[in-house]
């Protein structure tokens, strides 16, 4: 107990003395479980639509055509195997998409912060690695990196290339947080700056930049979603392709 | 999975009071504001949520809208039966129609035919019929005239008899007279 006061203390302490721009870490973890708290009602309030054939509650509607929405993304990027992505892409789009309204309300907002977003983007791409490895086998995976087979005088080019997809993947977690982080962080600024234009007229001019911070909103956990699902399709489609390879090899044998 | 997030969770919030890295320090004087801590707990935290979230609204969700999806299949799928089944019974139907209008038409040319055999048939015996009764009245004709002929006959010879007698005075009435009167009689009526 003491010891969780003591941690407390110091959340509190590091708060109110941030060296570092943003939200401290308590501050994230207000604006998180605030996020999470009203996810956990819209879907509370959701799935109490559940028991109709044809749902009625406006709330499960629009979960229903999110979750149509993200099963043709998934299926239409990754192929017919990609329905078993929707729980974790519909997950991260919820999250984003919410945090980045909030973003449109509050000073500050989960994707506000560049660490939230690397840790999504971590933890993708971690994802998307074991999906790959669980697809190809862990041989299979590496061997991807290394492109296609070129011959043995060509090891060195192909050594080259496993090296530049190592850091390719790497950089898809700075691409995908970055992204992420500079258009709504960005908004922010750009709102607090034009606000600041205005302050003489008593005209917030930042307010003009609401559509596009709203469109933003959405276009930003697309994106995020959307490349999700085209680094998975990357890792897995290998695996569609032999099927499909070993179908029409089969029926030409007939 | 959510274990996992709650160790890290935990990591998280003491990495962000107790890691201090001078390269993630130069960062944030380079202005990234990155905090090893936040990262490693929202990591946590989406470990934990990602189950939650698919136990409790998405595997539900998925499971309605498939349910609703599998059920509409199978009703256009039996929908699309009926109709077949309803198409192979109109083709049956009007199959079977045409099958018993050919019969009935058949029937009733027989009968038709029957028909007229019959009233030939009958045609036919009614004039046969006729023809006999016919034939059986001139026959009944010519004998009474053959009957009345012999009575006048009769009456002629008696006639003639009365008359000689008054003529001579004297009875006439003999055998021989009667054969002879008739014999000329006989006689006129082969010349007339």
């Amino acid at each position: 107990m003491h010891a969780l006061l003591q941690l407390g203390q110091t959340l509190f302490a590091a708060a109110n003395s941030g060296p570092v721009e943003g939200a401290s870490f308590l501050g994230l973890a207000v604006y998180f479980g605030l996020l999470l708290a009203i996810l956990a009602g819209l879907m509370a309030y959701a799935k109490r639509g559940f028991g109709v054939q044809v749902f009625k509650n406006p709330i499960t509607v629009l979960f229903e055509h999110l979750y149509l929405f993200i099963e043709n993304m998934c299926v239409g990027s990754i192929g017919p195997n990609g329905r078993k992505y929707i729980p974790y892409i519909m997950t991260l789009w919820m999250v984003i998409f919410l945090s980045n309204v909030m973003a449109l309300f509050f000073p500050e907002a989960p994707t506000a912060d560049l660490n939230f977003n690397l840790g999504l983007a971590v933890m993708t791409i971690l994802y998307v690695q074991i999906e790959g490895i669980r697809t190809n086998g862990f041989f299979g995976h590496l061997k991807h990196f290394a492109g296609p087979k070129l011959g043995i005088w060509m090891i060195p080019i192909s050594g080259m290339i496993f090296c530049i997809e190592i850091i390719s993947e790497l950089m898809k977690n700075l691409s995908l947080s970055l992204r992420l982080y500079g258009n709504i962080h960005g908004g922010h600024m750009a709102v607090e700056s034009m606000n600041a234009l205005g302050t003489s007229i008593y005209i917030p001019i930042g307010a003009f930049l609401m559509p596009l911070k709203v469109l933003t909103c959405v276009v930003q956990a697309l994106i995020f979603t959307l490349l999700t699902c085209v680094y998975l399709s990357l890792v897995t489609h290998h695996d569609v392709e032999d099927h499909a390879e070993a179908a029409s090899s089969v029926a030409h044998a007939h | 999975m959510a274990f996992g997030g709650i160790i890290l969770m935990v990591l998280g919030t003491y990495g962000s009071v107790n890691w201090h890295f001078s390269f993630i320090e130069s960062l944030n004087k380079m202005g990234l504001p990155i905090e090893p801590g936040k990262t490693v707990a929202t990591i946590g935290v989406m470990l934990i949520l990602l189950p939650v979230l698919r136990y409790f609204f998405i595997g539900p969700l998925q499971e309605v809208i498939d349910h609703r999806n599998h059920e509409l299949e199978s009703t256009f799928a039996e929908a699309e039966n009926l109709r077949g089944e309803m198409k192979k019974m109109r083709s049956d139907f009007e199959a079977r129609l045409a099958e018993t209008e050919a019969t009935a038409r058949e029937q009733i040319q027989n009968q038709i035919r029957e028909a007229q055999n019959l009233r030939q048939q009958l045609m036919n015996e009614a004039a046969e019929r006729a023809d006999t009764m016919v034939r059986q009245a001139q026959m009944e004709i010519e004998q009474e005239k053959l009957n009345a002929l012999m009575v006048i006959r009769s009456h002629v010879v008696d006639l003639t008899l009365a008359a000689a007698e008054k003529v001579i005075g004297e009875n006439m009435d003999t055998d021989k007279n009667r054969r002879l009167i008739n014999e000329y009689i006989e006689t006129l009526e082969v010349s007339a």
